[in-house]
C-alpha cells in the first residue's frame, strides 16, 4: 500500500506540484517552468503592436502539419449540411452515429473512430427519409433536379441531377464512375417503381450515405516535399471551420477556378465567409464544443433540493453561453478575455428568475446588464458551467476547478489515483460548509498534490450552488469564496473572472483550442512554433477572435499536410 | 434467391377472423425435433452471449458470498438475486493486473479486451479501449448468421457503450425502448410462419448500398494505414446492412418461442431529476429476451448504468458515484444501490429464463457475464473483482456455484473461459499483463 501511495505521488509531483508544469498539454514538462519567465518576454515584445498595427512582419515559422485524416460529420454538421444541400424545410433526423469528444472537441472525436455497425443503419434510415422528403416536394424538387425528364426512366436528366446534387453532397465534381454508379441506381429505381423521381429518391439515398459525404475526405497533394489540400478540400475545410456547413456554390465555384490555392484568393473567401451570418453558427458550434454544452440536455438535479431546477433549464443555459459569445465576437468584436468579466449577459424569463434580474417581457431572450456592484458577472456566472461542473444534489469545487485548469487555461490534470481514500466527511457543525470538509479531505499528499490546484480555485464559486443560483450561506455558515489563482488573490467570483481574465495562459489556451478545432484532429508536437505565434498574434489583435479564426484559416497549418503514417 | 415460406399464419388468419395470437405457437413446436433440443432442420438451438455492466462496484465484505463450490449463500448485495441461485455462478476473487492507470476505466479494459485501455486519458481526461472486446470476439464467430451481428444497449442514457468493435470504436447502444423495437420488430419484421414481404424497395435500399460500398472499396486504396482500417470497418459495415436487409426476404427463423413483443413506451422520462432506471431496465429485458428468441441476433451487451454512473435513484441522497465516495461508514445507500440494480439484474434473467427452448430454456442457452468498473468504488480498486456468469450457455457453463480463486488469478481467465464455452477454439486471451493461455476448469462443463 505504502509504495502504492508513493508510486502516485511520484507521478502527481510530474503533473501536479508544478502548476507551470503541465500548461499546455503537449508542451514538455522540463521547458514550462521557465514558461513564465517567456511569458512576460512575449507579452512585452507583443505590447509595440498594441494600438493595434502590424509589426513590421511576423516571421515565417516552421510547421511540421498534422498528417491527413478521414474526418466524420458531427451530428450538428451533417444536420446543418442536409438542409443547406436539400432544403431549410427538410426535417432532418435527429438518430445518426452520435459524436464523442475527444481532446475536448466532437469534431476531433470524429477523426479519431469509423462509423459502428448502429451508425451505418441509422444514416440509411436517414437518407431514405431525407430523400424522399426531398422528392415529394414539389418546391425542393424543382430546386435540385436541372430537367424535365422525358420519361420514368431519363437517363440523361438523372446524370443532371447526380452531377450537380453530388457535386454539392461530395464538396467536388463526382469521378465519371461514381456518376455512373449513382445514375445506375437511379435508373433501375425508376423502372422498378415507375416513377423518375423516386429513382432519383434512390440515388440521393445513396449519395447522402456515401463516406465521400459523411467523412470530409482531404487528402492533399504534394507539394514541395509536403501536401498541399486542394481547392477543393480548401473549400471544405474553411465551411466546417467557419460555418459548420457545407461549402455553398460560391465557396465550390472558387475551389472550380482554382483560386483557393493562392493566399489572396483564400483570404477574400475568408473575409467574404466571416462576414456572413453563418459565421455566427460556426463560432457558437466552437463554443458549444469547447464548453461540452450538449451535456445540458441530460442535467441530472434533484428538484428537491434545487427547486428551480426543470428539463428547461439545461437548454437555456446553453442559449445563454452562445448567445454572449456571439455578442463578444461578432456583435461587438470585443476581447476575448472579457467573456469572463462582463456583466452584460443574455436571459429568459426563467434564467432572469434564477439571477434574480428583471425578466424580459416575452417568451425569448434578451440581452441584460448584470447588477454592476453584484456577485455574478462574466462566465463564470453563467448557469451553465455552474450546473455543468456540480453534482446531482450539490456543488463540486473540484468540478469547477477542472473547468478552470483544463478548459479555460489547457492544463493536463491526470486521472485522480486508484488505492485511495477519497471520501469527504459528512457535512455537519464542525464541518458546515465545502471549504471546510475539503479541508479535511486534503490531508492526503497523493491527493492533495491535484486537488490543490483545483479546489481552491473550485471554491471562488462556491457562493453559486449547484445549478447556478446565488445563495451567502452552507448548513447556516457564511461561504467564504475567496482565494488565489496562480498567486493572483480573488475575494470571490467575479475577481475569480478577473483572474482568468489576465492569466498568461487564457489566450494560448483559446488559441489552440480553435486551432485544434480548426484543423479538426489533435495538434502535434511540431505545430508548437506555429500555435506560440497565432497566440502572440492573438494579443496583438486585442484578442479578437474573429481576427484569430482569419489568422488560423490561413496559416500554414490550416493549408498544409503531410502524409498519413 | 430461394423463396419457401409457409403461410400457416395467414391461414390461421383466415379462420380466426385475425386473432392469430398462440395459435402458431402449436404447430411451431413442431419444427423442433423430437427431444425438443434442436431444430428439425438439422441445426442445434443456438446459443448466445451477452454481458450485462453496472457502474461503480460494490462492497467486497457484503458481495463475495459465504461458502463456496455448489454450497453458497446469497450475500447481502446479491440477496435480489434469490429467484435466480440456481442459474447463477459467483466468481471472487479474480484479480485485474494490468495497471490501475483509469479509474473505472482499467477495470472494464482488463475484463472485456485482457489488456490495457488504449487512450489512458486524453488533455481532457477521456480515456477509450484498446481493441475488440468479449462480446465483439464473441460476434464475429456466431454473429454472422443472423439479422444483427449484436445489439446494444444501455439502461442509462448513453452515446457510447463498453462495446467496442475495434480500438477506440465504441458500438453506440441503444437507450430508448421504443427505438429498440422499433428497429428489430418495427416496419418488415416477420413473425415465424408469416409470409416475408417482398417490397421491391428492400432490394433497391441493397442497390444503393452497392454502390456505397463501392464507394468505401475503391476508397480504401488511397488511404494511410489508420484510415485505411477504419474505412474498412465502415466498409464491413455496409456490406452487414446489405446482408440485414437480405435476411427480411428470408424466411424468419423458425424459433418456436418467438412472436413480437408488446410495443414498450414511447418515452421514459426522468421523474425529478430521476431516471426511471427500473421501468427502462424491464422494458429492455422484455424485449432483449424475444430478440434472441426470434433469434434475430446471438450476441448483446446491456449496460445498466455508465462506468462512473451518478444517476440519482429514488430514495437516496446524492448521485451514485459521489455516495460511493463520499458516503461514510458502511455506505447504506450505496448497498441499497447495489441491491436495486441486482433486483434488475434478477428481472432481466428471469425474463431471459421465462422463454422456454426445447428441454431447457433461453437463458439455458445463454451465458452472460455481470460485471461492475472496479471492485470497491471508494478506492476504485481492480483485485477481487466482482463477476458473475449467469446461464448455461448451452450446456457449456456449470451454474450455481461459487468459484473463489484461492489465489488471486488473473482476471482474464474468465474471458478466456467464456470464449471457450462459446465454441471458440482460442489458445490465449488478453495481452501484457492481462496475457493469459486458459481458463478457469471448475466453471467450465
Amino acid at each position: 500500500m505504502e509504495s502504492i501511495i508513493g508510486s502516485h505521488r511520484e507521478r502527481n509531483t510530474l503533473y501536479c506540484t508544478r502548476p507551470g508544469a503541465f500548461v499546455g498539454g503537449s508542451l514538455q514538462v522540463g521547458k514550462v517552468l521557465i514558461g513564465a519567465f517567456f511569458c512576460a518576454l512575449s507579452t512585452a515584445v507583443s505590447c509595440v503592436g498594441e494600438d493595434g498595427e502590424e509589426p513590421v512582419s511576423w516571421p515565417d515559422v516552421a510547421v511540421d502539419p498534422t498528417p491527413v485524416v478521414l474526418k466524420r460529420l458531427t451530428k450538428a454538421q451533417y444536420s446543418n449540411s442536409i438542409l443547406d444541400l436539400v432544403g431549410e424545410d427538410i426535417a432532418v433526423p435527429i438518430s445518426l452515429e452520435p459524436d464523442a469528444a475527444v481532446d475536448g472537441f466532437l469534431v476531433v472525436g470524429g477523426s479519431k473512430s469509423s462509423i459502428s455497425a448502429l451508425g451505418v443503419e441509422r444514416y440509411e434510415t436517414a437518407a431514405h427519409d431525407i430523400a424522399e422528403q426531398a422528392m415529394s416536394s414539389s418546391s425542393i424538387r424543382e430546386a435540385l433536379v436541372p430537367c424535365v425528364p422525358a420519361g420514368d426512366s431519363d437517363a440523361s436528366c438523372s446524370e443532371a441531377f447526380v452531377q450537380s446534387f453530388g457535386r454539392r453532397a461530395f464538396r467536388r465534381p463526382l469521378t465519371d464512375e461514381e456518376t455512373t454508379r449513382y445514375v445506375g441506381v437511379a435508373v433501375e429505381a425508376a423502372n422498378k417503381l415507375g416513377d423518375f423521381h423516386q429513382g432519383l429518391a434512390f440515388a440521393m439515398a445513396g449519395l447522402l450515405q456515401s463516406p465521400h459525404f459523411l467523412f470530409r475526405i482531404e487528402l492533399g497533394e504534394s507539394a514541395d516535399g509536403r501536401l498541399a489540400y486542394t481547392d477543393y478540400e480548401m473549400a471544405t475545410r474553411l465551411s466546417y471551420f467557419l460555418w459548420n456547413t457545407t461549402p455553398d456554390d460560391e465557396l465550390l465555384d472558387a475551389a472550380e477556378a482554382g483560386s483557393l490555392a493562392d493566399e489572396a484568393g483564400l483570404a477574400k473567401q475568408v473575409d467574404r465567409m466571416l462576414a456572413s451570418p453563418k459565421a455566427r453558427e460556426g463560432l457558437r458550434n466552437f463554443f458549444y464544443e469547447r464548453f461540452a454544452l450538449h451535456e445540458l440536455d441530460d442535467l441530472v438535479k434533484d428538484g428537491d433540493i434545487f427547486t428551480s431546477m426543470s428539463a428547461e433549464l439545461g437548454p437555456a443555459a446553453r442559449e445563454e453561453t452562445l448567445s454572449a459569445v456571439e455578442d463578444l465576437v461578432f456583435d461587438r468584436d470585443a476581447d476575448y478575455r472579457t467573456i469572463f468579466t462582463s456583466r452584460k449577459t443574455f436571459v429568459d424569463r426563467r434564467l432572469a428568475s434564477l439571477y434574480d434580474v428583471p425578466a424580459p417581457d416575452l417568451e425569448q431572450f434578451a440581452a441584460t446588464m448584470l447588477p454592476a456592484d453584484g456577485p455574478r458577472a462574466g462566465l463564470l456566472g453563467h448557469a451553465s458551467v455552474l450546473a455543468l461542473h456540480a453534482h446531482s444534489t450539490s456543488t463540486s469545487a473540484t468540478l469547477r476547478g477542472k473547468f478552470i485548469r483544463v478548459v479555460l487555461l489547457c492544463m493536463v490534470i491526470p486521472p485522480p489515483p486508484a488505492d485511495v481514500d477519497t471520501s469527504l466527511p459528512e457535512a455537519n457543525e464542525t464541518f458546515p460548509t465545502l471549504r471546510d470538509r475539503i479541508a479535511q479531505h486534503n490531508n492526503d499528499p497523493a491527493c492533495a498534490s491535484c486537488h490543490s490546484v483545483l479546489d481552491p480555485i473550485g471554491l471562488g464559486l462556491e457562493q453559486f450552488d449547484g445549478i447556478g443560483q446565488f445563495r451567502l450561506d452552507e448548513n447556516d455558515a457564511t461561504i467564504d469564496p475567496s482565494g488565489d489563482l496562480d498567486g493572483v488573490t480573488f475575494a470571490g467570483a467575479v475577481q475569480l473572472g478577473e483572474a482568468i481574465a489576465q492569466h498568461d495562459e487564457v489566450g494560448r489556451c483559446l488559441t489552440r483550442h480553435l486551432y485544434r478545432y480548426a484543423i479538426g484532429t489533435t495538434e502535434t508536437k511540431a505545430e508548437a512554433a506555429l500555435l506560440d505565434q497565432l497566440g502572440e498574434q492573438f494579443e496583438h489583435d486585442g484578442h479578437r477572435i474573429k481576427a484569430l479564426m482569419r489568422r488560423i484559416a490561413l496559416s500554414d497549418g490550416f493549408r498544409f499536410a503531410q502524409e498519413a503514417p | 434467391m430461394k423463396r419457401r415460406w409457409l403461410k400457416r399464419r395467414t391461414l390461421l388468419r383466415g379462420l380466426l377472423g385475425g386473432t392469430s395470437v398462440a395459435v402458431a405457437l402449436p404447430l411451431l413446436e413442431t419444427m423442433l425435433s423430437t427431444n425438443g433440443d434442436a431444430l428439425a432442420g438439422g441445426g442445434g438451438l443456438p446459443t448466445r452471449f451477452g454481458w450485462w455492466f453496472f457502474g461503480n462496484g460494490v462492497h467486497a465484505d457484503k458481495w463475495v458470498p459465504d461458502g463456496q463450490g455448489p454450497s453458497w449463500e446469497l450475500s447481502p448485495e446479491m440477496a435480489a438475486l434469490a429467484s435466480v441461485k440456481d442459474e447463477v455462478t459467483v466468481v471472487s476473487g479474480l484479480k485485474v493486473y494490468l495497471p490501475n492507470t483509469v479509474p473505472h476505466g482499467s477495470g472494464p479494459a482488463g475484463i472485456l479486451t485482457g489488456g490495457p485501455l488504449g487512450v489512458v486519458g486524453d488533455s481532457f481526461g477521456n480515456s477509450s479501449l484498446g481493441g475488440k472486446t468479449l462480446d465483439q470476439i464473441v460476434a464475429d464467430e456466431i454473429g454472422n448468421d443472423t439479422r444483427f451481428k449484436s445489439i446494444e444497449v444501455a439502461v442509462e442514457r448513453s452515446d457510447s457503450s463498453l462495446s467496442y468493435a475495434a480500438s477506440g470504436q465504441t458500438n453506440p447502444p441503444e437507450y430508448s425502448p421504443a427505438a429498440l423495437f422499433e428497429r428489430v420488430f418495427g416496419g418488415s419484421f416477420v413473425e415465424p410462419g408469416d409470409e416475408p414481404i417482398i417490397d421491391p424497395k428492400l432490394s433497391l435500399r441493397r442497390s444503393v448500398l452497392d454502390a456505397v460500398s463501392d464507394d468505401a472499396l475503391s476508397l480504401t486504396k488511397r488511404l494511410g494505414a489508420a484510415d485505411k482500417l477504419r474505412m474498412e470497418q465502415h466498409f464491413d459495415n455496409i456490406r452487414t446492412l446489405e446482408k440485414q436487409l437480405a435476411k427480411l426476404e428470408e424466411d424468419p427463423p423458425s424459433l418456436a418461442a418467438c412472436s413480437k413483443p408488446q410495443q414498450p413506451l414511447d418515452d421514459y422520462p426522468d421523474q425529478n431529476g430521476e431516471p426511471q432506471m427500473s421501468a427502462i431496465s424491464r422494458a429492455m429485458s422484455d424485449l432483449i429476451a424475444m430478440i434472441l428468441a426470434c433469434d434475430q441476433t446471438r450476441v448483446f451487451s446491456v449496460q445498466f448504468s455508465r462506468p462512473v454512473s451518478n444517476v440519482l435513484y429514488p430514495g437516496v441522497s446524492a448521485g451514485h458515484h459521489q455516495l460511493t465516495h463520499d458516503e461514510l461508514g458502511e455506505q447504506p445507500q450505496v448497498q441499497q444501490i447495489i441491491g436495486q440494480t441486482m433486483e434488475e439484474l434478477a428481472y432481466f434473467l428471469n425474463a431471459l429464463r421465462s422463454v422456454d427452448e426445447g428441454v431447457d430454456t433461453l437463458l439455458g442457452n445463454t451465458a452472460v457475464l455481470c460485471f461492475s468498473d472496479c471492485s470497491f468504488g471508494k478506492s476504485h480498486a481492480i483485485d477481487n473483482y466482482p463477476l458473475l456468469v449467469a446461464g448455461g450457455g448451452g450446456g457449456t457453463l456449470n451454474k450455481g456455484i461459487h468459484y473463489k480463486s484461492p489465489a488471486a488469478e488473473n482476471a482474464s481467465k474468465l474471458g478466456f473461459s467464456l470464449l471457450r464455452a462459446m465454441g471458440i477454439a482460442t489458445t490465449e486471451f488478453g495481452s501484457d499483463e492481462g496475457y493469459v493461455t486458459e481458463g478457469i476448469a471448475d466453471i467450465e462443463s
